[in-house]
């Protein structure tokens, strides 16, 4: 096999695939890029077994169809460590990939392209388009609630719903849960709930760009697989059933606080750093106009904050990790924040004043 | 300065055991499991110190240096009666007390103000009433800081007191062997010495940041030590960290199938003591301990906000993938328990732990 490739043109796609390829080396032809010339195009595979990404580019000059394997990793660096114009030779000389550009030559180990790895296949039983900007606005106001290496393997990742007119995406760690819904217009989407796990998560936040490109989304019984003009990206779902998300909602939260975001996201972020590095726990006191954050720690430090805030009612005082506040005031981009809390016992409701999409809520802690 | 006392009770086990069996007083007697069951000795009376027996030794091996040992199976529940009654005997002097476990315990008198604020007399009256009120005898060490009450209590020891004041503490930790301090042990103190340390003396000397180079952490803990210095308090809060249950078989075991019935066996133990100290059998993470014929021990831990005995499957095949054909002479379950972080976050009233069908 052999064709020729300018560098920008390979860097691409190479760079993008090399982002699923293993890192760990548990079978040394994970650490590989499946490379193939057919039909006048060069298709690039990169996969750990749990998730695979596909990309594609259009090749001209003269080329002669093959498949073959070869390190990613050096691959990808030997690439990008050529000068910005030239022109790249890849060919299969024996067991051999030989990589020239320029007066260099570069020659690589291979393994065969039989032996990669292959997805089963398996039918997509939803399908549906979005945009790359509504994927991305699901994803990343959630992400950050998933479990990590938890025991409830099912909370290592993220539930991906769909419901009529409502695409959804639930992420909770147990002391925490995050959810983000956007409207479905194109029909009505079969009622479906899927667990991506967090790899294949962060490997589409990776992937996708805050713009209007449309994706195609597909889902079947045990993989979810996303078509973009650029890629193919498929991840294996975690086999398991989410919690229910409608049992955490707080229903019965009669104090509501309005604060400027960005004012409240200051004042957390200033206070943290006197807050107890290891339990993050930061106490607030509620007043009729007025919120005080206090944090102290086991060097006898301690901060307090006073932000003007709208709230008539009862005081209160609850305590909660500050990470937690923080991360959700970072995913929310209104200017506007608004808080629900009922007592020091029960979880807070956090949400965009204007605009109840995205709900966020956080058990308080004891202090 | 701080005014410490580390109280270590002597041969506790054993000492129970003679002041209830008046004819084991005067021959050899060891605590600890059978012989054919592998068991290691937990104390021993000092008749039986003379032929060379010491705690944590088989008792395969002490019955080969004193065939006629007097060796008893012991009685938990008993020890831990005797123990709460030394404990409160402690809590009339001060309630800043550290128990490090049934028979060892630290104790802060800095700020009391009985028999003129001596510390040496207060020892000496816990001692007298320990030996009145129970029968039994303890030792004491008094010092500024606690790993030196902790090895002053041993030096003259049974039944015995060792006071080291302010004045004194820096001739007496200079002169010290390193292998005294707490937390040096065999491996470290060959390395010590391999380096030209012997005596703190020799640690003062030698350069600080090489020190820690070659030892971390424990560098810094040890250059502190031999400087004399300690600033660990007593912690009258500390909490138990751990719950285990483990078992050396009396014959090596090859299988999963046979290790699992162990498990199995040993859950019962583990979910009782849990349930003990934990109502809610609330844990931080669970694990497995298996050790191999040649006396090399692996573990496998996994997070976990439960008991579940069905975790302990995965866990124990973790550990036997490491077996490379070796027998397994013990095998051990155990829990940490949720620090007070984990307990002061609350958890959201997520449905309860849902098992992938196997």
């Amino acid at each position: 096999m052999k064709f020729i490739i300018s560098r920008e043109n390979f860097l691409l796609p190479l760079q993008l695939v090399a982002g699923a390829v293993e890192r760990r080396h548990t079978l040394p032809i994970l650490s590989n890029v499946l490379i193939k010339v057919s039909e006048g195009t060069l298709w690039l595979t990169g996969t750990d077994l749990e998730v695979e990404l596909i990309s594609n580019v259009v090749l001209s000059g003269s080329q002669e169809e093959g498949e073959v394997t070869v390190p990613a990793k050096k691959l990808l660096d030997i690439v990008k460590g050529f000068s910005d114009s030239s022109e790249i030779l890849f060919s299969v000389e024996g067991n051999k990939a030989i990589v020239k550009a320029g007066r260099g030559k570069y020659s690589l180990s291979t393994l065969p392209a039989s032996e990669y790895p292959n997805l089963e296949d398996w039918q997509g039983e939803v399908e549906f388009e979005i945009s790359q900007a509504n994927l991305k606005r699901l994803i990343d106001s959630t992400h950050f609630s998933m479990a990590q290496q938890d025991v409830r393997y099912y909370l290592n990742g993220m539930s991906f719903e769909t419901e009529a007119n409502v695409i959804r995406t639930v992420a909770t760690d147990g002391h925490r849960l995050a959810l983000c819904r956007i409207g479905y217009e194109n029909g009505t989407l079969p009622e479906r709930q899927v667990i991506v796990p967090r790899k294949g998560v962060m490997e589409i936040s990776r992937l996708i760009e805050d713009e209007d490109k449309p994706l195609k989304v597909q889902i079947g019984s045990n993989h979810i697989r996303i078509f973009s003009t650029e890629f193919i990206f498929t991840s294996k779902l975690v086999d398991g059933r989410f919690p229910d998300y409608r049992r955490v909602l707080p229903k019965e939260g009669d104090k509501t606080v309005l604060s400027s975001k960005e004012t409240l996201k200051q004042a957390f972020s200033r206070v943290s750093i006197l807050s107890n590095e290891k339990f993050r726990g930061v106490r607030l006191n509620l007043a009729s106009g007025e919120l005080k954050l206090t944090a102290n720690n086991p060097e006898q430090e301690e901060a307090e904050e006073v932000v003007d805030v709208e709230y008539q009612g009862e005081n209160l005082e609850i305590g909660f990790n500050v990470a937690y506040l923080i991360d959700v005031l970072n995913a929310l981009s209104s200017e506007k924040v608004k808080l629900t809390m009922s007592d020091s016992n029960n979880s807070a409701l956090i949400e965009d004043a204007a605009d109840d999409s995205a709900l966020y809520v956080i058990m308080p802690m004891r202090l | 300065m701080a005014k410490l006392i580390h109280i270590d009770m002597d041969c506790f086990f054993a000492a129970v055991e003679m002041r209830d069996h008046p004819q084991w007083r005067d021959i050899p007697l060891a605590i600890g499991g059978s012989a054919e069951r592998r068991g290691v000795i937990a104390t021993c009376n000092y008749p039986a110190r003379k032929y060379g027996i010491h705690s944590a030794m088989s008792t395969a091996q002490a019955l080969k240096r004193c065939p006629h040992l007097k060796l008893v199976k012991g009685r938990m529940a008993r020890y831990v009666e005797e123990s709460r009654r030394i404990r409160e005997i402690f809590s009339r002097y001060t309630d800043q007390i550290e128990p490090l476990s049934l028979d060892e315990a630290y104790l802060d008198v800095t700020d009391s103000d009985l028999f003129h604020g001596s510390a040496t007399l207060i020892a000496e009256d816990i001692r007298r009433a320990i030996v009145e009120e129970t029968g039994l005898t303890a030792s004491a060490g008094v010092a500024p800081c606690k790993f030196v009450a902790k090895i002053a209590s041993d030096m003259n020891k049974p039944d015995g007191l060792f006071t080291v004041t302010p004045e004194q503490l820096d001739g007496f930790v200079s002169a010290l062997e390193l292998r005294a301090i707490p937390g040096v042990g065999k491996v470290t103190w060959e390395k010590l010495q391999g380096m030209g340390l012997f005596t703190c003396a020799d640690v003062r000397a030698y350069p600080f940041d090489k020190l820690v180079r070659r030892f971390g952490k424990f560098g810094l803990a040890l250059w502190q030590r031999a400087h004399g210095q300690d600033e660990r308090r007593v912690n009258a809060t500390r909490q138990r960290k751990s719950v285990g249950a483990e078992v050396t078989l009396p014959e090596d075991v090859h299988s999963f199938e046979q290790c699992w019935e162990v498990v199995e066996t040993l859950y019962g133990k583990l979910h009782q003591r849990l349930q003990s100290c934990q109502e809610n059998l609330a844990i931080q993470s669970q694990g497995i301990k298996i050790k191999f014929a040649d006396f090399v021990q692996t573990t496998a831990e996994h997070r976990q906000h439960r008991l579940d005995k069905e975790a302990f499957v995965p866990l124990l095949h973790q550990a036997l993938s490491r077996q490379q054909g070796r027998g397994i002479r013990l095998v051990g379950v155990s829990v940490a328990l949720p620090t007070e972080a984990d307990s002061q976050q609350l958890n959201l009233a997520l449905p309860s732990l849902e098992c992938r069908s196997a």
